[in-house]
Order: C-alpha cells, then structure tokens, then sequence
C-alpha cells in the first residue's frame, strides 16, 4: 500500500481495453474510500496504435492532470510494446519500480533482452484469456485487476468495479461474469508488489528555447517528403499476425481487397503476400478470408525482424 | 448525494439532467460529443423528458437553441473548437435576444494546424459575444457551474445566455470523484423557468430580434447588455450563497491559493490551474511565497475582486493558455487594465503564454515562472509574453520537420535569458 499517492501507467494498444483496465483500477479504488482519477490518452483512434492510460490514487485531494512522467507503477498490455520505440513504455521507470507485463515468458528472460529499469513482472493474461474465454484481445478487466492486486486493493472492491465499468461498456452479463472470472484468477495470480513512491523530485527551472522566426517552408505545417508513410512501420503494432496456408486459398483477393493498410500484394499465383512491416494486425484480412486460409499467430517480444513474406 | 466517478462530459451532461432541461439541440464534435451521448440516452430511456434534436450544423444548433429559449423552454446544448465558431454569428444574435439559455464548451485548440488537445482560443474568441463565462477546474465544479449558470442566466437581473467551459481531455475525459445533488435540492436551488418576456401566449403576440436602424437605438440595447452583464457579479454571488447553504460547496468570481502572504502571484484558469496549485506548493517547500488567483467568472469580468486581490504583491505572472498572435495572451491585457488606477499595483506584471494545443506545462517550466516573475519584480519591470517552449520540445520539434521533410536551415539553439540578470543565460545547457 501507499502513504500519500501512487501514480500508476497503462501502455496498451487501441482496442486491448488500456482505458477500461485503468478506470476499473480507479473505480475499484474509489470503492475502497481513495480519491481517484484517472484518465485515457489516444490521438485519432486506430486499432492497434500504441495508447496510455493514466490513474493517480491518493488519500487526500490529488493537484495533478494528465501524462505521468514518473510512474511508481507501469502495466504493458502486451509484450511487444517493451520493442517498440515510439510508446516509450519504459520513460520514467526507476530501477525499483514495479512494471507488470503481459507475457508467456519468464520476467527475468524479457529483463535481460531489454537491459533496461525497472522490476520486471509477467503473467500469461492473453493465454489465460484464450483458455478461459476462448478469445484474445480485450485484457481490461484482467488487467484492471492485476493493477488493483499489485497497488494492495482488496478483492470485493476488484469485483465490483469490473461489473460496473463492463456495464457500463455495455457488455452483456454472461460476457462480464467470463470476464470477472478471468480477472479474479489473475488477483489471485500475483501478490501486492513493494511500492516505493516517488517523492516530487526538485525541478530545477526547465531550460527554454526562446521561438525564432523560421521561413514559412518550416514555420507552417506541411509535409514535403514525398511518400514518407512506408517510414511509420506499423507492424510494431501488431499482437498478432495473419499467415498464409496456401492449400486453402482460392485466390480470390478479398483479403487484399479488405486490408485497411495496403499490407497485402497479390502475387502471380493470386496468393497474398504480407508486408509484416506495415501490417497491423488488425486480422480484417482473417475474419473476411472466405475458405480460413489465413491463420492467428501470436507475436512475441525481442526485435522484430524485417521481413516480407 | 451520491459520490461516484465521472469525466467532466458526464459531469457536464448531469448538470443539464439535474437542471430538467426540455429542449436538447445537438451536434457532435470531439471532444464533446459524450455529453450529447449521455443526454441522448437518458432522452431515450425515459430517464429525462426533454426534446433532444439533432441538427446539421452548430449553426443551426446554436438557432436552434436561442429560438427554443426565445417560445419559454430551459434549453442546454454543448460544443467545442472549430463548432463553437462555425455557431459565432449566432452567439452574438441570441446573446442580443437575451434568452438565458446554458452552452458547455469542451475547449480544443483551434485549426490550423488542426489538433485535438485544450486551449482557450475557443472559448475566449466568443469574450465579446454577450454570453456570460464560468471556466471550471474539476469535474465537480462543470456539474456545480452548470446549475449555477441556470441559476444566473434566468435571473431577472440579467436574462443572457451562459457558457460554462471546461477543459478537452484534462477534463472532459477525466474521471474523478463527483458528488452529484438530490434533485429535490436541485429544485430548491433552481425554480421552474417561467420567464416574464419569453414565451407564447394566446392573443399576446411579440416579434423578437427587430432591426433598430438609427445608432441611439441600437446603443440602448447594447447598453442594457452591458448592464445586465455586470448583474451577473451579484446575482452570481447571490447563486452561490444559496449553493454553498443547500450543497456545501461554495464557488467565488475568482480563487484563491495560498495567497494570504504571498509576495507573487500566478493567474491561471481552468484544468491547468490544479498543475498551478501543485506548482505552487513545490516553490513554497523551497522558501518562495507564491500563491495562485484562478480566474472562474470571466465575462463578466471581476474587476474588483482581481484587482482585490492582486494589489500590494511583488509581481504578478498571467498564464494565458491562449495566444492572439501580434499581441499575446488574451488575459494578460484584462488583468493589466484592471490594475492601471491601483495605487499599490504590482511592481511588475509578467505575461506567459503555456499549455497550447494542451501542451504539458512541467514543474520544471513553473519553476522557470517563479523565478522569472521573482526577478521581474525585484527589478520592477514585466516581461513577456514569453512563449513557454522547452529546449527538448524544440529539439523532437527539428526531428519531425526534417522527417515532414521541411529542411532548409533551422535556426540555432539560443537559450532564453532569464529573467533575473538580462546578461546571464537561464541554463547552459544549449546545444
Ligand atoms: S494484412 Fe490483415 S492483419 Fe495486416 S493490416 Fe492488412 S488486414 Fe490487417
Ligand atoms: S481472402 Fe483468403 S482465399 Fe481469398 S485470396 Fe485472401 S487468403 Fe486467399
């Protein structure tokens, strides 16, 4: 538990339930007589884009909004954002602070391969999820209450919040009963992690830049680069990708059709070949393939590999 | 009373519910949109019996909202950014039509370039339209603002329509403990709207919204406006008496922080001002006596109280989260003009411009402030506006134009002189 307040970070990625996982935290802790606040970051929405979502819990009123920049606690929806360089999951981690991770591996083998800050911990939400429900993605009542467990929350407060904030969600009650079910076993699965709460660090005065005039070229928004998208590899955002059994396709180019993103060339043979560097893995090519000749494989972390089928 | 979680949209959509509200004209834009959201649900479920309408435009929103008022409903409707402009020449005219009707804006940047996240040009470009304005920090107080708008705007005294502005994402989507009024209160506090000059009646027709030709006519009216306005200071002092007897909570013109001996003194408004308050406490633990006024009634404008509470300081920072371009922050003018004919003004007033496009404002940029306005008022000459920009910001800043592919020779890194010494540079570490 904590003396004065905690500031806890979700990385996800759109559509994992990031949001949801952090106002089942705060509600969760409002019930048990907290001041909470919490609240999502997002730009445009898209599937798969990396998110953060942020909740402060204090015993007195809480005088902060917005980002946290240094958090006494982080939980990674997915293990492959630790590689990703734009979410910068990591900013602001100390060596003593506790980051959860939803991960099949073990803490220390993820820690090692990063040799970066902070005390690694895992549990397999997306394998417990697909055993339990059968299904992958949205981790947010799970996550909502590993996040509740390693704050030192109790269990009756988790259960309450899950019910109310998948209701509110509008999720039917067979789907929230599956999913309180998933995320009491993942309560159960952890224990209360040591805080160390950041005192507010001195900030010495910020050095500022004093604004210079700059021709209109750079002084206006506008983009000159020529086809510069290819540069945005969004295959980083992928927690699952779409792989081809050739046997079963019959070449009719509904997947190439369908791809949001322009990841899919047809080749000579009418096969789709993916761009997994700009693949999202949003699976609309999965779900559309008439005859299932494309297959789930789960992503895992470690650098990802250029590579186009 | 109950306590729950709430976004300020929610906050601002249980405000009109409370309020009973019959007339709901509606069009989306983020981030607002959850507001319209919440009451269309509630219409939908029973939950509350006003006509919710959607129209095609802010525009015709905004039309429709001043016209509803006009036949005798309680009307609310809600905008934001780009919306809230497309609706301007209708502001002004229902404004003039003195139908006291309740607008939430979600303050967003405004294009170009276009972006999402907070900051007051917006809301401050409709300070002349006749609309009164209420800038909330938290969620409790867009719940709390929008009753008391109700409240003001139906006034006798003064029969205009209200604003109440809260912050896009450090407010609108942020949840935080709310404790939402027992209707039965809520009636207590705010009686039916049954308007003396408004509404249908059989065999009393009336034309409103009539072509004046001629200036002194036209004056006449416009006069009133500025009367009715400056009402607003007591029938908003009134309002709240009666909010903090019945709610327990109690909202002034303005607010003050820590100011009883503070020798400087930072003016914020709005979500930014609860960062405000943490800066504050930060620079008191390190022997500086600041104190923070949040600006909350901003038209009319509390001449008096700011000025009550700004004179004797040392020197006084405006944060405006606003920039008119060729001048500054929008503000800073408002609070320098209230302080000219003050004998014991401050010895310097300091002008910042921070938080554009929602753009964090770090404890290390407030502690710049500090000690920028301390000197300022040591050497008893203002500064400013300075621009808060970072020298990391700046640096992403060369990243994504070389990337944009706009790469025609940036300028160098020159650090910005601080405000104690001209001659000596705030940091060294320029690169
Ligand atoms: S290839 Fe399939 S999974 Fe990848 S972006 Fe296209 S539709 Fe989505
Ligand atoms: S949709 Fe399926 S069957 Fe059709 S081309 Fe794509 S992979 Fe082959």
């Amino acid at each position: 538990m904590f003396c004065s307040m905690i500031r806890i970070r979700f990385q996800g990625r759109g559509g994992q339930g990031a949001k949801t996982a952090a106002r089942i935290l705060g509600t969760a802790a409002f019930l048990e007589g907290f001041t909470a606040q919490d609240s999502p970051l997002y730009g445009a929405e898209r599937r798969g884009a990396p998110v953060s979502a942020f909740v402060r819990l204090a015993r007195g009123p809480i005088f902060e909004r917005g980002l946290i920049a240094h958090p006494d606690l982080v939980l990674v929806a997915d293990e492959t954002l630790l590689a990703h360089q734009a979410a910068r999951v990591l900013e602001g981690v100390k060596d003593e602070t506790p980051v959860f991770i939803n991960s099949s591996r073990p803490a220390q083998e993820l820690k090692a391969e990063g040799a970066c800050p902070g005390r690694f911990i895992t549990l397999d939400v997306t394998g417990l999820a697909l055993a339990r429900l059968g299904k992958r993605g949205v981790l947010s009542a799970a996550l909502g209450a590993v996040a509740a467990r390693l704050v030192g929350l109790k269990e009756a407060g988790v259960r309450s919040a899950v019910e109310q904030e998948l209701r509110e969600v509008g999720l039917s009650a067979s789907t929230i009963e599956q999913n309180l079910t998933l995320a009491l076993e993942c309560f159960r699965l952890v224990s209360a992690a040591p805080l160390t709460e950041s005192v507010p660090a001195e900030a010495p005065p910020t050095p500022l830049w004093t604004p210079q005039y700059e021709a209109p070229g750079r002084g206006s928004a506008r983009i000159t680069a020529p086809a510069n998208a290819p540069l945005h590899e969004t295959g980083d955002w992928r927690t699952f990708r779409p792989v081809l059994d050739p046997e079963k396709c019959n070449g009719c180019w509904l997947c190439f059709a369908y791809c949001p993103d322009g990841a899919i060339r047809m080749d000579r043979q009418d096969k789709p070949v993916f761009d997994y560097d700009h693949c999202k893995g949003c699976l609309l090519c999965v779900e559309e393939c008439p005859t299932h000749a494309l297959i789930v494989e789960r992503e895992t972390a470690g650098p990802r590999r250029k590579e186009t089928a | 009373m109950t306590r729950e979680m709430m976004t300020g949209n929610l906050a601002a959509a249980w405000g009109a519910r409370l309020a009973e509200v019959d007339y709901i004209p509606v069009f989306p834009i983020t981030p607002q949109t959850e507001i319209v959201e919440a009451l269309a649900s509630w219409c939908d479920g029973g939950d509350l019996a006003a006509r919710f309408v959607t129209l095609d435009s802010e525009h015709s929103m905004m039309t429709a909202a001043g016209a509803a008022a006009a036949a005798g409903a309680r009307v609310f409707t809600a905008t934001s950014s780009q919306g809230l402009l497309y609706a301007f020449e209708v502001l002004y005219t229902i404004a003039g039509w003195r139908v006291p009707l309740v607008l939430v804006n979600v303050s967003r940047a405004l294009a170009s370039p276009i972006t999402l996240e907070p900051d007051h040009n917006d809301v401050l470009a409709a300070r002349d339209s006749g609309f009164l304005q209420i800038h909330a920090e938290t969620c409790q107080e867009v719940l709390d603002s929008v009753l008391m708008a109700y409240r003001i705007a139906e006034d006798q005294r003064v029969c205009l329509p209200v604003m109440v502005n809260l912050d896009g994402f450090y407010l609108s989507f942020t949840r935080e403990p709310v404790t939402k009024p027992e209707p039965d209160q809520v009636r207590a506090f705010l009686p039916p709207y049954r308007p003396a000059h408004l509404g249908f009646k059989a065999s009393a027709p009336q034309s409103l919204g009539v072509a004046v030709l001629g200036g002194a006519s036209y004056t006449y009216f416009r006069h009133q406006m500025q009367l009715a306005s400056l009402n607003a200071l007591a029938a908003h002092q009134d309002a709240a008496a009666d909010f903090a007897r019945l709610f327990g909570r109690r909202y002034d013109l303005i607010e003050g922080y820590r100011l009883e001996d503070a020798e400087d003194v930072l003016v914020m408004s709005n979500a930014f001002a609860t960062k405000g308050r943490a800066a504050v406490d930060q620079a008191r633990t390190k022997g500086r006596r600041v104190g923070l006024l949040r600006l909350r009634v901003i038209r009319p404008w509390p001449a008096d109280a700011i000025a009550a509470a700004l004179r004797g300081r040392r020197a006084v920072a405006v944060l405006d989260q606003n920039l008119a371009p060729g001048l500054g922050g929008i503000l800073f003018q408002e609070v320098a003009a209230v302080l000219y004919h003050e004998p014991a003004r401050p010895k310097a007033l300091c002008s910042f411009i921070g938080g554009l496009g929602g753009k964090d404002i770090s404890e290390g940029e407030f502690e710049a402030i500090f000690a920028q306005t301390a000197a300022a008022g040591d050497r008893r000459r203002g500064i400013g506006p300075v621009l808060l920009y970072t020298e990391g910001e700046q640096h992403t800043m060369q990243e994504l134009l070389a990337i944009a592919g706009n790469v025609e020779q940036p300028s160098a890194i020159t650090p910005q002189r601080s405000g104690g010494d001209p001659d000596r540079p705030l940091s060294s570490t320029g690169s």
